[in-house]
């Protein structure tokens, strides 16, 4: 009833249009030079000290001192680390063993209260829940001085467990809180399914919550173990030699005559390859779920 | 009932680990820190001596006052380059492309390694003599050659500053990335049709809706920068002096140099309150919107 | 197999009530809907009846068992849920024979039912599929396998359609339908889709507030609503329910008179109308006349909206009906298919 108009003149391009059309794309290709220019200058920025680092592992004694990237490179150093002068192999175990160690300990311990936090109800159960957040904010130094004072009485100094238990202080609030995000995104319905299916609350959990919060289990724990990994005041005060982390073992080569750059290079290369493919793995959640574990 | 019942099973072993390994050490330095506690005599606790470990350090030792200037500025300027640094990556990695995905890969790289590591390469390559930053900045500026910046107060803060920094911008990049994928385009949209420019849509649309996690950012920030304490250890060492000494390297040098626990814990404590008084703040913008 | 039985089961969130003093009794094999807009409680008196809510007071029975502090797991039932509930990281298998897992049945005899089970929803060739791979139906049908594995003697369905698109929505419908046919076990239905309550119900029971409105077989919910509620809430469009007073027999409004109610004279009632029973006719050949305030061509008929008075009324014309906006035209009322209603208290005035 009501007829649209249709017929349509054809539309002229004015030179004016034109002249802004050029413009624009002007614009835009500026823009993408220097787009391009700055994520080159950031990457340049990354890549330059750990690049750095890998070039001084494989140089000997000699061009180290040199600013040049064409040397012959070397395997000598990697060998010479493991010289047991320095004791970098039993540092690797003895870092591996900690880690491990605090992650088998504090993931299933993390996973229940997880679990406990964001499904059940209970009294003071905010409370509770911010007052363990809450203490991973408390300085290292605070825990560290009458933990050295009971380990000294009690002969712990320089021991795997005394280190364990200080490492679990600074993981298992981490822990309890990613995991706990993760729990918080699973349908209750999955849930709520198993128990009319007949499972009992301890086996809903087994059954279906934690293979449903595995990606977020595997991203804590790895994230844990980079943690204690890397963990260096507690290593560098609670250990002297038995026990010493490999992060610690670095101080090793800070010798009277100097120090012996193109080992330390070295150590820090064997450090940090396993946490460079153990962040690569966990990639994905942070470029992706960063603001949920730090804004819920 | 059944439910608290199982709750309090679930939880136990965690509220216990947490008690043991922060509650009980957080008790213990406060009544550690009103006595004296000189670890080069005995490690039995000593006298009693009400809040002088306090008053030695607000009233009677200069250095406690410098330290408090160097954590100032060190918190200060740490967190500023950190958040600027990570807002500005943010902004330019959320646009998708092959250069984008590549960079948000490299930026784990940092925050897996070591600030230990960190801080003693830092020190291998401002060494004036041979060290690499060394003669990359004087390719740029010669008159730079051979300047020794750890031995300068202001340049080794600068340089502490710097690896924190390269530490730290990726995680909170990721951080301000979630943040900013979470406002929802259409407001951007809205704003560009209505005829603002790029810039207005960042500062009236991007930026208000970004305050929260903005805020979180800056909080959490402060609470890592005054922890910082592995890059002090291996790079400068406090010094030259006490240029790069903030408290929690303090705390440490009293009772793991001088022996002198009871004052440590004190001090320790002070920084232990100024971090209660950020986690505090930090809960409540955290928590604010799920609440 | 078993009845289920309501008595004043109130379940309340501090000052918010769910449910309030509900009684309510299921027959054995019965297959009930409840219907309502949501907030209304029918899910939470389903829940309660499947355990995962415990009622504040009053008691439920399953069958001759109180079942108030039962566990989920004992009442024998099964749930088909609204986004399925499927375990995402079993397989169909696993997923539909996860109730008899649980419940320690030997291998052998599992795998037997759970292809039985699977059989009777054409499922059969994505036994080893996980759940992300399977289109919403295929899905919903995995959901009503488990519940069919062990056969329950009560079903609970949380509004299972309302995630699927129209088409396969009205095939499930059916397909839900024969399965009651041939199982006979009772089952508690919730939507909030009408159409879904009138074609698969024995007894529909329309709740708001947490109170049960009317609990009726579907035509008598339809045709002889308990209160306004009801009556507007059943039928699309809506019927119509116009403020006004009865004057010795004769329903008057602004705008409107409408002879032959009876009932003598009231004050503050409402008529209510299904457009379906109003007819559109010549100017001053119906009860009253108005112009055409919009007209819609659905297809299968004409729905014209009528001002009258301020208020629009809706009336369902013939499909070939076609008129202008603003035309006024008359309306032809059935005396006999209006409805009476106490406009306090919104029950039904029964003449």
């Amino acid at each position: 009833m009501n007829a649209v108009a249709t017929s349509l003149s054809r539309p002229v391009v004015t030179p004016e249009a034109a002249r802004r059309r050029q413009r624009a794309q002007r614009r835009r290709a500026v823009l993408k030079v220097l787009e391009v220019g700055v994520l080159l200058f950031v990457a340049a920025l990354i890549v330059f000290p750990i690049a750095w680092m890998v070039m001084t592992a494989f140089k000997t004694p000699i061009t180290v001192y040199s600013y040049t990237i064409w040397f012959q490179p070397t395997l000598d150093n990697f060998r010479e680390v493991f010289n047991p002068r320095w004791g970098i192999a039993q540092k690797v175990v003895n870092s591996t063993i900690i880690a491990c160690s605090t992650v088998v300990i504090a993931i299933p311990i993390a996973v229940s209260a997880a679990y406990a936090f964001s499904r059940l109800q209970f009294p003071l159960k905010r409370v509770t829940f911010q007052w363990i957040l809450l203490t991973q904010f408390i300085p290292a130094v605070t825990i560290v001085l009458p933990f050295y004072v009971m380990f000294r009485k009690l002969g712990l100094l320089d021991t795997y467990a005394a280190l364990i238990i200080v490492d679990l202080a600074i993981v298992l609030p981490y822990a309890i809180w990613t995991i706990k995000g993760f729990i918080d995104a699973i349908p209750l319905e999955a849930e709520e399914a198993a128990i009319i299916d007949g499972a009992s609350r301890l086996r809903v959990i087994w059954d279906i919550v934690v293979p449903m919060a595995r990606p977020g289990i595997l991203t804590a724990a790895i994230f844990c173990f980079i943690l204690t990994w890397n963990e260096f005041l507690f290593g560098y005060l609670l250990s002297r030699q038995k026990a010493v982390p490999l992060p610690v073992g670095i101080i090793g080569f800070l010798l009277e005559r100097g120090p012996v750059w193109e080992l330390i290079a070295a150590t820090g290369i064997i450090i940090t390859i396993p946490m460079f493919f153990f962040a690569l793995i966990i990639q994905r959640h942070f470029t992706k779920g960063m603001n949920l574990g730090a804004v819920r | 009932m059944r439910q608290r019942a199982l709750a309090f099973g679930l939880l136990a072993p965690a509220l216990a680990i947490v008690a043991f390994t922060t509650v009980y050490p957080m008790l213990s330095s406060f009544w550690t820190s009103f006595h004296i506690l000189n670890l080069s005599r005995s490690i039995e606790l000593g006298r009693f001596i009400g809040i002088e470990n306090y008053t030695e350090a607000f009233n009677e030792d200069p250095e406690f006052w410098q330290v408090m200037r160097v954590t100032a500025a060190f918190v200060v300027l740490d967190v500023t380059f950190t958040i600027l640094a990570a807002l500005g990556l943010a902004i330019l990695l959320l646009r998708q492309g092959f250069g984008t995905s590549i960079l948000r890969t490299l930026l784990i790289l940092p925050f897996a390694m070591s600030p230990a590591l960190i801080g003693i390469s830092w020190r291998f390559m401002l060494n004036p003599d041979f060290g690499a930053f060394n003669r990359t900045i004087a390719a740029v500026l010669p008159f730079m050659r051979n300047t020794d910046y750890l031995a300068s107060p202001t340049m080794a803060m600068g340089a502490l500053i710097s690896a924190d920094v390269w530490h730290w911008a990726p995680y909170f990049t990721f951080m301000l990335m979630g943040g900013l994928a979470s406002i929802p385009p259409e407001t951007q949209e809205a704003a560009r049709i209505d005829g603002a420019s790029d810039w207005r849509v960042f500062r009236d649309v991007t930026l208000p809706q970004l305050a929260p996690v903005l805020l979180v950012a800056i909080i959490l920030k402060s609470v890592f920068a005054l922890k910082v304490f592995d890059s002090i250890v291996t790079m400068t060492g406090g010094g030259p002096g006490r240029s790069t000494t903030t408290l929690a390297f303090f705390a440490y040098h009293i009772g793991f140099r001088d022996y002198q626990f009871g004052y440590a814990a004190a001090v320790a404590y002070v920084l232990t309150a100024i971090l209660f008084l950020f986690s505090l703040s930090y809960m409540r913008f955290a928590f604010r919107r799920t609440a | 197999m078993a009845s289920i039985q309501f008595n004043a089961v109130t379940k309340r969130w501090g000052d918010f009530f769910g449910v309030r003093e509900l009684d309510l009794a299921v027959a054995d094999q019965e297959f009930l809907v409840l219907l309502g807009p949501s907030g209304c409680g029918k899910t939470t008196t389903m829940r309660m009846v499947a355990g995962l809510e415990e009622p504040s007071s009053g008691e439920i029975f399953i069958g001759d068992d109180l079942v108030n502090d039962m566990p989920p797991r004992e009442r024998d039932i099964a749930m088909v849920f609204q986004n399925y509930g499927l375990y995402p990281h079993m397989s169909v298998r696993d997923n539909i024979g996860y109730p008899l897992k649980v419940r320690g049945i030997p291998r052998e005899d599992a795998q037997k039912r759970i292809d039985a089970a699977a059989a009777k929803v054409e499922l059969g060739p994505f036994l080893e599929r996980k759940p992300a791979q399977l289109s919403g139906g295929q899905r919903q049908r995995v959901a009503l396998a488990r519940s069919l594995v062990r056969t329950p003697r009560v079903f609970l369905m949380d509004e299972p359609l309302s995630n699927l698109d129209a088409k396969l929505r009205v095939t499930m419908r059916a397909e839900l339908k024969h399965l009651h046919h041939e199982l006979r076990i009772t089952t508690i239905y919730v939507t909030h889709d009408q159409m879904e309550a009138m074609t698969l119900a024995t007894r529909v029971g329309v709740m708001n507030k947490g109170v049960m409105q009317q609990l009726a077989p579907p035509e008598e919910v339809y045709n002889d609503p308990a209160n306004m509620f009801v009556a507007g809430f059943i039928g699309s469009p809506s019927m119509n329910l116009v403020h006004g007073d009865l004057v010795d027999g004769t329903f008057r409004a602004e705008g409107v008179a409408v002879p032959g109610i009876g009932g003598g004279s009231r004050t503050g009632v409402v008529l209510g109308i299904r457009p379906e029973d109003l007819r559109v006719v010549g100017p001053g050949q119906g009860v009253f006349d108005a112009p055409v305030y919009s007209s819609e061509l659905t297809g299968e008929s004409t729905l014209v909206t009528f001002n009258v008075g301020g208020r629009h009324v809706c009336a369902r014309g013939d499909r070939h009906f076609r008129c202008e906006i603003g035309e006024v035209v008359g309306v032809a009322v059935d005396p006999q298919r209006a409805y009476l209603f106490d406009a306090a208290t919104e029950n039904r005035i029964r003449l």
